[in-house]
């Protein structure tokens, strides 16, 4: 099987508030078009990990990234590196859901306006197209001016995914997207994750570890800032090498 | 004597004192409030609004100049402050955020909110009435500027800072700038809390007067010219208030009504959106 890497982590170490060590050299490929989980306990790791990804951590002091993440030729670290171009190509879905405090369908097209769309029939074309993509159009179609925030969590969550489908970004990361949902909600997300894949690679952190067994092709075990294992999802959850990753996931610590 | 009864008759004696001391600030309170109504809407004429001073001691004539005046001088300070009130609040709660110095700033501001007003018209005497040789509107107007700003500041920084940081990060990662994060974003999350301060900073300087006698002065001809003194209603009443006519009282009576009218309304309408806000 040869697949394309959309990312390559080379030995990445991180640093938060100048000295805290949060990832010990840490390499792994990204597939493309492939959903990659993160999985770990607590305080691992994971998710300083996936905001590497879109150079998240420069929102905030006294970072320091060391190490390399390859995307199309050029490490993203490096300090050159249009943070609005990249963040706009590498979407981002958080923990909790993020709507803006507009309409639904200004939400959408907030993403839009800032790719310079500005052609109002071509707005409502995408954001409708978005929703759909998001599988969220039936349900908000005769109420795209109403308040985002009337929206159900799993709808707002839904939402937010749509948003950062419609800037058509290549990559999109998930930070614990189901955490704060329902079990419905939650299965009609992992349902478009899957969806997703065909069109995006995907990386996404979760606590859930059936849920890391249903979504994803490859999974990595992080501890402590070290990525233990990293394989595809099937051997780690079936027949995992490391004995930590073992005992992860059958549940003896964590 | 037992412990229950010590506790009963300490009880009784708080409330009766506290009820007291309640209904001591609010006899006053009506007792103004009820004043100025009274006399106020005796002496409220329709032809107030519409005349210009006459010669003094003679009957008739209005506040049209004072009104005129009164809103010019507040309309310009509004210009002015609310601008700087709102980008300082900006600076501190955004790019500033968590440093010693906007730490510095936001307590300063807290000082000045609490430094007399006439401290603020002396100050701009000094600064732009004495070395142009005389009073003017402008004067007027950044002097009450100056009492606005540290209120829209601090409003501003503390309703920004209320917003979740979630919001910010979520548009970030849009690939958004933080310009345009803060603008369409954040401030949309904080709009309501703004605008209340706003008009709450407003009332509170629609009825100042000690900051306008050194700076905008008064003036008992009707005059569009802010280079030139202006009439406020609050300087108006102080000086109708200590005049000998009856009919200078009468109005002075009328503008007071007016102004607290004016000033309630603001408050509400600051109450209202704060309100509305809290409903969503």
């Amino acid at each position: 099987m040869t697949l394309n890497i959309e990312f390559s982590v080379k030995d990445l170490d991180f640093y938060y508030n100048g000295n805290v060590h949060a990832l010990k050299g840490v390499s792994l490929p990204i597939h493309r078009n492939q959903v990659t989980a993160l999985i770990g306990p607590s305080g691992c790791g994971k998710t300083t990990l996936l905001r590497c990804f879109n150079r998240m951590h420069d929102l905030y002091p006294r970072h320091r990234y060391e190490g390399e993440i390859i995307f199309e030729d050029r490490n993203i670290l490096a300090d050159d590196v249009d943070l609005i171009k990249l963040r706009s190509r590498i979407g981002m879905v958080f923990q909790k859901p993020t709507p803006f405090p507009m309409s639904i369908a200004e939400n959408i097209a907030y993403g839009l306006r800032l790719k310079g769309v500005r052609n109002k029939g071509e707005l409502t074309g995408r954001i409708e197209q978005a929703l759909k993509n998001a599988a969220l159009w039936e349900e908000v179609r005769n109420k795209m001016n109403a308040n985002a925030f009337d929206l159900s969590g799993g709808q707002q969550q839904r939402l937010v995914i749509a948003r950062a489908l419609a800037v058509e970004p290549e990559v999109l990361l998930f930070d614990e997207p189901t955490s704060a949902l329902d079990p419905i909600s939650t299965a009609k997300i992992e349902e478009l994750v899957v969806t997703l894949k065909k069109h995006i690679t995907i990386i996404i952190v979760t606590h859930n570890m059936q849920q890391a067994a249903r979504v994803s092709d490859m999974t990595g075990f992080m501890y402590l800032g070290e990525l233990i294992e990293f394989g595809s999802t099937e051997k780690i959850f079936t027949n995992p090498d490391n004995k930590q990753t073992d005992d992860y996931i059958t549940g003896r610590f964590g | 004597m037992d412990l229950e009864k010590k506790r009963k008759i300490e009880s009784i004696a708080a409330l009766v004192f506290s009820t007291l001391a309640a209904f001591a600030g609010l006899f006053w309170l009506v007792f103004i409030l009820g004043d100025v109504i009274i006399h106020g809407i005796g002496a409220l004429k329709l032809s107030l609004f519409f005349n210009d001073p006459v010669p003094a001691g003679m009957a008739g004539g209005g506040l049209r100049h004072a009104l005129v005046g009164q809103l010019m001088t507040t309309f310009f300070a509004t210009l002015i402050g609310v601008p700087v009130g709102v980008l300082g609040g900006t600076f501190l709660a955004e790019y500033a955020r968590r440093t010693k110095y906007a730490r510095v700033i936001s307590v300063l501001a807290d000082i000045i909110v609490s430094v007399p007003s006439i401290v603020i018209g002396t100050f701009i005497y000094a600064l732009l009435v004495r070395p142009l040789g005389h009073f003017s509107g402008w004067a007027g107007s950044v002097a009450l500027s100056l009492i606005m700003i540290p209120v829209v500041l601090r409003t501003t920084e503390d309703m920004l800072s209320m917003v979740p940081w979630t919001l910010r990060e979520a548009a970030f990662a849009l690939g958004a700038p933080y310009y345009k994060v803060i603008i369409q974003v954040v401030y949309r999350g904080a709009a309501t809390g703004i605008l209340t301060g706003i008009l709450l900073s407003i009332a509170r300087v629609a009825g100042e007067t000690a900051p306008l006698m050194f700076t905008s002065f008064n003036n008992n001809f009707f005059s569009w010219d802010m280079n030139r003194p202006i009439a406020s209603l609050t300087v108006t009443i102080f000086q109708y208030a200590m005049g000998p006519y009856d009919d200078w009282h009468q109005q002075a009576w009328a503008a007071s009504f007016v102004i607290t009218v004016f000033i309630l309304i603001l408050t509400l309408l600051g109450r209202f959106v704060l309100k509305w806000r809290f409903k969503q």
